[in-house]
C-alpha cells in the first residue's frame, strides 16, 4: 500500500449516529446509477453559477478527488478537468484511481461546501480526514470556499418557476431535519447509556490502577525493592 | 584571479578562551583570506568575548588576514542597537551587516552585506551597493541560477556559503533554553553545552535540524566542494566556511586545494568526511532542490 | 487624601485589517466589520501562494469596488522576494495594484520597494512582516528612503517594546498581528521550509507547502510528513495539526517535544487594551488560507473586542478555541516569558 492511501476496509471517520446515517441505511439497496441524475444536475448548476471553482482547480485538472460521505453507502468522484468535468456517484472506489480522498459525514461536507464551517478546524479536530495528495484537497477546499455556494439559493435559481415551491420545501426539510436530529440525539443517548456507564467505571478503575502503579514505582526508586 | 575564502563568524557559544585560541590558530595556519569576528546570534553572549577581541584582531592582522566585524542578526532592543552603532563606528574595520538597520547606519561607508540579509535579486543588490556594500554574502536558499544572475549583475564581490551548518532561522525565543524548560531571560547560557549545535531529530530519529540558542540551523553541513569550480565560473568570487567544532584549518586547506586545482574533488570529499565524523553533507540549494539533499551531479 | 487622576489620553481607534483568500471571504470580512482587507494575487508574488487561493485581476477589481462601496479598504500583499533575473511578475503586480486603485501594497523586498517608490509614486506603501523590521532604525530606513507609511511588525516584540518603537518612529504607523497562525521565527528570515522541501516562503510564497505534505493513517494514529521528514504523530484521540515545520514534534536531548512551538494560534483578545494603549495603528488577523467561516468568526470577535475597549466597556468573552490550531491559544511574543 502506498502511504496516505485508504486501506480497503478502514473507516477513518466513524459515521455519527444521525438522520443521514439512517437515510444511508435506507439507500443501501439503491443502485448508485439511479442517483447519478442528481449529481449531473449539481454539476450543471456548479458550472453555470460557480465557474470560478473549476478555474481555481485549473492546475489540478488531471487529479480526480474522491469525496466519501462516511454515513452514506456511496462515494462521489470529482474529476476537475475544466474541459470535461465530471461528478460521478459510485458504490466504492479504488484508491489508485484518485489523487486524494476526503472522508467526512455528509452534514459536515455540506457545511464545508457552503463555507459555514472552517475546513482547517474540522481537520484539526478529526471530523474530516484527508488522504493522498494534500495539495489537490487544499485547492478544492479553497475553490469551493471561495465560490460562496448557498445550496438552497443555488438550486432554486436553477429551477426557474419551481423555485418558490422548492424553497419552501427545502426550508421545511431543513427544519424537520433539525427536529429529527434532536430526537435522534435523545435516542442515541438512550442507546449508548449502558455502554457509557461501563466505560466510565472502567476509566475510574484505570485511573486507580495508574495511581497505584505510580506509588509502587516511586517506592521502587527510593528503596530499591517495592 | 582565484576565488577567496572567508571564515564566517563563529555562530556558537564557545568558551571565550577556546574561541581566542581558535582564532589564533586560524591566524597562524588557515589558508583563508578573510576572518569574521563578532556575536551574530544572541546579545547575551557578547560580553564574554569582548576582552579578547583586540588581541584576536591584532593576531589576524599580523597574519595578513582581512578582519570583518559581524553584527547581530536580530536587533530588538535599544541596548542591541547601541552595540550595533558602536560596531559601525569603528572606522578601521569592515562591518558585516546582518540586519538592515546596521547597513543603514554605516551610511555611505563600505560594508559587507551578511548572509542573513535578504538579497534575492538585482534590485536589492543594487540598493545595497549604492549604500556602500562592497561584498554581499547571499542567502543559503538561492539556486545556482539565481546566484549566477546576481553575480552577473554585481559590482560588489559575491560570496556564498560553502561549508558548515546553514543558519536557517532566527527567533526571539531561545530553543536551547526551552529544550531545558528554561526561559531566555534565565537561560543559564545552556547553549554553551552544544558547541556544534544541539541535534534535533524527527520522531523517527532521523537527524534534521540543529539548535544554536535562538538560531535554528541545518543538521547537515553544507558542502560545496563538488560545486566550487562551476560556481567560480558562474561569477562567485568568495566562498564562506562556517566554523564548526572540527579542524577548520584542515577544512579550509581542502577548499583552498580544490579551488587551486591541487586536489581532486573526490579526494577532498573523502578527507572532509574524515574530518567531520558522523556528519551528513548537503548541497541541494545550489542545485535548486531541497536544502538537505546532496546532489552528486546535475542530470 | 484624594488627588484628581490625570485624564488618560484618548485612545485611537485601530483599524481592523482582515484576511481574504477569495472574493467570498473578502465579502465575509467586510460584512463582519473589517476596516481593511488584505489580499494577494494568484501566483508566487505573495506569501500565501496556496493551491486554489487568491485573486485574479478581475476579482481584485470587483473586490476593491465592493470594499470601497462599504467604506472599507483593500491592501494587496506583494510580499515575496522577486526572483533574480525575473522580476516582471512582481513589477506587474505592483503596477496592477496602482491601476486598480488598491489602497496600499504590502511589500517586503528592498529592490521591489525601490521599484515601487520610483515608478508608482502615488501608491501607498506598507512594509510587510516578511521584511522583519524589528527596530526603529530599520523602520526609519524604509520610511526615509522610500516613504513607507506603515510597518507590519515582526512577531518578536513584546507589547512594551512595541510601545517604545511607536514612540520612536511616529508618525510612521505600525500594524501588529492579533490573531491566527504564528511564526515563531523572525518572519522572512526563515529557510526551514525550503530546507525540507525546496519551497520557501520568501521565494515561492509557501511555507510547508501542501504539495510536500503527506498524512499516513496507522493503527496508532496519524503521521504527518513534510518533504519526507516526519513532523508529528497524533494518537487517534489527539487533535491533529498541519505539519508546519516549527509546530512539529522533534527529539532533542533524547526527549520528544514541541521544541519550537506547539500547534497553537495567536489570540490577543485578552490583551487588546494594552495593544491599543501601545499606540498601534492597525490590528491584523492572519489567515488568508482559512475559509469564510473562520474569517467571519474571528473578524466578528475582534470587531466586538475593539469596539468594547474604545467604549470603555469590559472585553467580551468570546471563545475562539474551535477554530484555533490544536485547539490552543497563546499571546506569543507579546509577553516576555514566551521567549
Amino acid at each position: 500500500m502506498r502511504p496516505g492511501q485508504v486501506r480497503a476496509n478502514v473507516k477513518p471517520v466513524q459515521p455519527p449516529f444521525s438522520p443521514v446515517l439512517l437515510l444511508g441505511m435506507a439507500l443501501k439497496p439503491v443502485r448508485p446509477a439511479l442517483l447519478q441524475p442528481v449529481f449531473d444536475g449539481v454539476l450543471k448548476m456548479l458550472r453555470r453559477r460557480h465557474p470560478d471553482i473549476l478555474d481555481r482547480m485549473a492546475d489540478y485538472a488531471s487529479k480526480p478527488v474522491c469525496i466519501n460521505p462516511v454515513d452514506l453507502p456511496f462515494v462521489i468522484l470529482l474529476d476537475p478537468n475544466p474541459d470535461d468535468p465530471r461528478l460521478t456517484v459510485r458504490r466504492e472506489i479504488d484508491p489508485q484511481e484518485v489523487a486524494a480522498t476526503i472522508h467526512g459525514p455528509l452534514e459536515v461536507l455540506l457545511a464545508l461546501a457552503e463555507g459555514k464551517v472552517d475546513g482547517d478546524a474540522l481537520f484539526f479536530t478529526r471530523r474530516l480526514v484527508i488522504e493522498g495528495d494534500t495539495e489537490v484537497v487544499v485547492a478544492l477546499r479553497n475553490a469551493i470556499d471561495g465560490a460562496g455556494i448557498d445550496l438552497i439559493n443555488d438550486i432554486s435559481a436553477e429551477l426557474g418557476p419551481l423555485a418558490r415551491p422548492f424553497r419552501s420545501c427545502a426550508s421545511a426539510a431543513v427544519d424537520l431535519l433539525g427536529r429529527i436530529q434532536d430526537d435522534i440525539e435523545t435516542l442515541r443517548t438512550a442507546l449508548i447509556a449502558p455502554a457509557v456507564k461501563d466505560s466510565n467505571a472502567q476509566n475510574a478503575r484505570i485511573t486507580q490502577l495508574e495511581a497505584e502503579l505510580k506509588t509502587l514505582r516511586k517506592a521502587a526508586r527510593r528503596g530499591g525493592v517495592a | 584571479m582565484t576565488a577567496k575564502l572567508t571564515l564566517g563568524p563563529v555562530l556558537f557559544n564557545w568558551k571565550p578562551e577556546t574561541l581566542r585560541d581558535f582564532y589564533f590558530r586560524i591566524a597562524d595556519e588557515a589558508p583563508v583570506d578573510t576572518v569574521h569576528v563578532g556575536e551574530v546570534v544572541c546579545s547575551k553572549r557578547t560580553p564574554f568575548f569582548e576582552p579578547y577581541i583586540a588581541s584576536v584582531v591584532e593576531r589576524l592582522h599580523a597574519a595578513g588576514k582581512e578582519v570583518v566585524l559581524s553584527s547581530l542578526a536580530l536587533i530588538m532592543s535599544e541596548r542591541e542597537m547601541a552595540a550595533a552603532r558602536d560596531l559601525a563606528s569603528d572606522a578601521d574595520l569592515l562591518v558585516e551587516a546582518n540586519d538592515i538597520s546596521v547597513a543603514a547606519i554605516t551610511a555611505g561607508r563600505p560594508f559587507v552585506a551578511g548572509a542573513l540579509l535578504n538579497v534575492y535579486n538585482e534590485g536589492t543588490l543594487a540598493t545595497l551597493e549604492s549604500m556602500g556594500a562592497i561584498r554581499v554574502c547571499l542567502p543559503a536558499e538561492l539556486s545556482g541560477d539565481a546566484i549566477a544572475a546576481l553575480a552577473t549583475a554585481a559590482k560588489s564581490e559575491i560570496e556564498i556559503q560553502a561549508f558548515g551548518r546553514l543558519p536557517l532561522a532566527i527567533s526571539a525565543r531561545c530553543y536551547a533554553a526551552r529544550a531545558r524548560q528554561l526561559t531566555k531571560d534565565a537561560c543559564q547560557y545552556v547553549c554553551a553545552d552544544d558547541p556544534d549545535g544541539m541535534e534535533v531529530e524527527t520522531l523517527d530519529e532521523i537527524p534534521f535540524l540543529a539548535v544554536n540558542g535562538t538560531q535554528t540551523m541545518s543538521s547537515h553541513y553544507m558542502d560545496l566542494l563538488p560545486d566550487l569550480v562551476s560556481l567560480r565560473a558562474r561569477g562567485v568570487s568568495r566562498f564562506r566556511l562556517w566554523p564548526q567544532n572540527v579542524d577548520m584549518v584542515a577544512v579550509s586547506a581542502l577548499f583552498r586545494a580544490v579551488l587551486d586545482g591541487r586536489m581532486a574533488v573526490a579526494e577532498a570529499e573523502d578527507r572532509l568526511a574524515g574530518l567531520c565524523p558522523g556528519v551528513q553533507f548537503a548541497n541541494g540549494y545550489v542545485h535548486g532542490r531541497a536544502g538537505h539533499l546532496f546532489v552528486e551531479d546535475d542530470e | 487624601m484624594t488627588t484628581a487622576q490625570p485624564a488618560p489620553a484618548p485612545l485611537t481607534r485601530p483599524e481592523l485589517v482582515c484576511p481574504a483568500g477569495t472574493p467570498a471571504a473578502l465579502k465575509s470580512a467586510i460584512d463582519a466589520g473589517a476596516d481593511c482587507v488584505y489580499v494577494g494575487f494568484r501566483d508566487e508574488t505573495n506569501a500565501r501562494n496556496f493551491p486554489g487561493l487568491n485573486f485574479n485581476r478581475r476579482e481584485l477589481a470587483e473586490g476593491i469596488e465592493y470594499a470601497h462601496g462599504k467604506g472599507a479598504k483593500v491592501l494587496v500583499a506583494v510580499n515575496t522576494f522577486p526572483r533574480a533575473g525575473q522580476p516582471e511578475i512582481w513589477h506587474r503586480a505592483v503596477a496592477d495594484c496602482d491601476e486598480l486603485k488598491a489602497d496600499a501594497v504590502i511589500l517586503a523586498d528592498i529592490g521591489l520597494i525601490d521599484h515601487a517608490a520610483r515608478h508608482h509614486p502615488n501608491l501607498r506603501l506598507h512594509l510587510s512582516v516578511q521584511a522583519a523590521a524589528s527596530n526603529p532604525d530599520a523602520i526609519r530606513f524604509y520610511a526615509d528612503r522610500y516613504g513607507i507609511k506603515r510597518v507590519v511588525l515582526p512577531r518578536v516584540l513584546t507589547v512594551q517594546e512595541i510601545a517604545e518603537v511607536n514612540a520612536r518612529i511616529a508618525p510612521i504607523e505600525t500594524e501588529v498581528f492579533v490573531f491566527g497562525g504564528l511564526c515563531v521565527m523572525a518572519e522572512g528570515r526563515c529557510a526551514l521550509s525550503s530546507y525540507a522541501t525546496g519551497q520557501s516562503p520568501n521565494i515561492n510564497g509557501a511555507c510547508s507547502p501542501a504539495s510536500d505534505v503527506r498524512y499516513t493513517e496507522t493503527n496508532e494514529g496519524i503521521t504527518s510528513e513534510l518533504g519526507g521528514f516526519t513532523i508529528n504523530k497524533f494518537a487517534h484521540t489527539e487533535p491533529a495539526g498541519y505539519p508546519t515545520l516549527c509546530k512539529g514534534r522533534f527529539i532533542a536531548n533524547d526527549k520528544a517535544s514541541y521544541l519550537f512551538e506547539e500547534p497553537t494560534s495567536l489570540n490577543t483578545l485578552a490583551i487588546l487594551p494594552d495593544l491599543i494603549r501601545a499606540g498601534v495603528t492597525a490590528f491584523k488577523i492572519e489567515g488568508r488560507q482559512r475559509g469564510r467561516a473562520y474569517v467571519a468568526a474571528v473578524v466578528g470577535a475582534f470587531r466586538q473586542g475593539v469596539d468594547a475597549v474604545l467604549a470603555g466597556k469590559s472585553l467580551p468573552d468570546i471563545d475562539l478555541d474551535r477554530i484555533t490550531e490544536g485547539g490552543k491559544q497563546t499571546t506569543g511574543a507579546y509577553e516576555k516569558a514566551w521567549r
